[in-house]
């Protein structure tokens, strides 16, 4: 039998941040590598969660691959679809127990920037979407699990417009902010997980990919980044199974998990 | 002179000469005034697109991005809106995706933003490129779940809300209405945010079915469009079709607008297209491709793209032919159900070739 493939730097994210979700949570879902990562779990080790939507959609029958978080996909015969106040709502409630979300850019406290690069609000570099969902995912989710690319443009001291607050500046400085929740609990990147050490808030690593090392994963990130007691443990790797479902059900047209050539 | 308070930093921030701008999207005694000054009284109120937007639209007018940037979305309204040369409209919605290329036809001068773009297919970059030339300011700046808070507001009477959404983020420092303040109802310190109640001056609403008065049906995420219309001080409903009020009333579930709030009853089928209608169509993921990858690239492009399909199509009729005519609408259909486990397609195929420069297909699925 044909070796399968190795899992790429995208396939490998996925599955990593699936792991982050336990069986029965409610878990609410962005577009992209969250929803692939989801979806994944569910058809995995996590075949109870329910899976909520911004747009509206509230546990869906899981179909395709949603085109976007408004995808038909999303309220696939839902039982119910609500209002958008009502579905961040629920999550400040105390509903939702995880949230996924992407970045432009990140600093060490898990502060997001999905407005701009370059700092000048009027005359930016470059102008991104802005917040959408994810200032009020992290401002209310009692989980936050944020996810991207790991490189030195994006992994940065300071970004350049808190859009979404981390863990703001580090102690207890989101709380004293006003605001609920543990915040960002994990950051999932193709280098690894990382935490955040729970006095400074400080990123940190938690686990390592395989063939990475702390040096190479801090020459990728443009701050110091905090090193964990003892033996970095390594990340886990999908395997044959889990990668056959990724590939043949979760996202057959590769839509989100292809890298061109690979 | 503005008889609102804003805050400093804000307007500082966003260079807003005379805040006097901003206070009709928070001024609930006009807006009061408005919803009392219309005929309260249950009467036809049907007529064509462009009658609906020559009467109700005005220049300067704030308009609302309704639906979910291209889900229920009543682009068809918004088309009409740029034949008629609709002028230095503001535009306010989450997501606001739709006010992008408005811009470049001056029917969107001014921009209450939230989230413009198309998720994963990138940040729109015609969007990014007005802001540089201020073709297009920034009047305040949300993210989706407090405006959404801002809307409800509206809907409930309320004067505003107290929210947990932007405490600590940039966000706040360029909103001009978002106050940061103690809970009165907590002894310890426990910084809220104060999110007014929102008052458009004209929303479009496409729905699935109304009546001729107005009581109109959703299917799907309504997301912030009760609210809206609830708000709005004027109501356009664009429907894909009308039906007697009877059967609003045999199947009045999902009938979330009442026909009071409405001001014109519009039959407009496809006024979605080229967006997702729940249930009716799927969106033309082609045509928002080669929008998003080649028409945002230059405001040549983007003339270009929009000459062929908006300017020189009368109606949606028009639109849809150009997508591909019937063939289009069966196959859209068909995938709009199998999306939502309507038919027995279990193995539909939703593989498609995305759009690439230069491979235009005559039907864009």
């Amino acid at each position: 039998m044909e070796a399968a493939k190795p899992a790429n730097p995208l396939e490998m994210i996925a599955y990593v941040l699936s792991l982050q979700i336990r069986d029965h949570q409610v878990v609410y879902v962005g577009t992209g590598l969250p929803m692939v990562a989801a979806i994944l779990a569910r058809k995995t080790h996590a075949p109870h969660i329910t899976m909520v939507y911004e747009s509206g959609g509230q546990d869906p029958i899981p179909g395709d691959m949603p085109w976007s978080v408004g995808d038909p996909f999303t309220w696939r015969k839902a039982a119910l679809i609500q209002e958008m106040a009502y579905s961040f709502a629920q999550a400040y409630n105390g509903y939702v127990d995880i949230a996924f979300l992407g970045f432009a850019q990140v600093d060490m406290y898990g502060n997001v920037n999905t407005h701009q690069i370059g700092t000048d609000f009027l005359h930016p570099k470059v102008r991104l979407t802005g917040s959408g969902g994810n200032n009020d995912l992290t401002s209310v989710t009692e989980n936050i699990v944020l996810v991207g690319l790991h490189t030195p443009d994006k992994f940065l001291p300071r970004v350049d417009f808190i859009t979404s607050v981390g863990h703001l500046n580090g102690g207890n400085s989101r709380r004293e902010a006003g605001l609920p929740g543990n915040g960002p609990v994990a950051v999932v990147t193709n280098a690894g997980v990382l935490d955040f050490e729970p006095a400074t808030k400080r990123m940190r690593v938690q686990s390592l990919q395989p063939g990475m090392t702390f040096e190479f994963a801090q020459m990728c990130t443009g701050f110091e980044l905090l090193r964990p007691e003892g033996d970095i443990p390594v990340t886990p790797v999908p395997d044959r199974a889990v990668l056959d479902i990724l590939r043949t059900e979760v996202d057959p047209h590769g839509i989100f998990t292809k890298i061109p050539g690979l | 002179m503005s008889s609102f308070s804003y805050s400093r930093e804000a307007l500082e921030n966003l260079r807003i000469a005379d805040p006097a701008i901003l206070d009709p999207l928070v001024d609930i005694e006009s807006a009061r005034k408005a919803h009392l000054r219309k005929d309260h009284a249950k009467r036809d109120k049907r007529m064509s697109i462009r009658e609906a937007v020559a009467e109700f639209v005005q220049d300067g007018d704030i308009a609302t991005d309704s639906g979910f940037a291209y889900v229920r979305t009543p682009h068809q309204a918004y088309f009409e809106m740029m034949r008629q040369g609709k002028k230095r409209l503001h535009f306010i919605g989450s997501p606001n995706t739709n006010q992008s290329y408005l811009i470049n036809y001056g029917v969107c001068a001014y921009s209450h933003n939230s989230y413009v773009g198309a998720e994963m297919r990138g940040s729109d970059r015609n969007y990014s490129r007005q802001l540089l030339n201020g073709k297009v300011a920034i009047l305040s700046e949300w993210s989706h779940g407090s405006m959404a808070q801002g809307f409800k507001a509206a809907q409930l009477g309320a004067p505003g809300v107290f929210s947990k959404q932007l405490l600590g983020s940039d966000i706040l420092r360029f909103n001009p209405y978002v106050k940061v303040m103690q809970n009165p109802m907590r002894v310890d310190p426990d910084p809220v945010t104060f999110i007014p109640a929102l008052y458009p001056d004209v929303t479009v609403i496409h729905v699935h079915a109304a009546d001729k008065y107005g009581n109109a049906r959703i299917y799907g995420p309504a997301v912030n469009d009760v609210a809206l219309a609830a708000s709005a001080r004027k109501v356009i409903i664009t429907a894909e079709e009308i039906v007697p009020e009877t059967d609003i009333r045999y199947n009045n579930k999902g009938v979330v607008i009442p026909f009071v709030y409405v001001d014109a009853v519009v039959e407009l089928p496809y006024g979605a297209v080229p967006g997702n209608m729940p249930g009716c169509y799927y969106w033309s993921r082609q045509w928002w491709e080669k929008f998003l990858r080649w028409g945002t690239l230059s405001d040549e492009n983007i003339r270009e793209f929009l000459d062929y399909w908006v300017m020189d199509s009368k109606d949606p009729f028009d639109f849809v032919e150009k997508l591909g005519g019937a063939k289009w609408v069966a196959l859209s259909r068909r995938m709009t159900k199998t999306a939502e486990y309507d038919n027995e397609d279990d193995g539909y195929d939703f593989a498609y070739q995305s759009y690439k420069p230069g491979s235009d297909s005559g039907i864009y699925y």
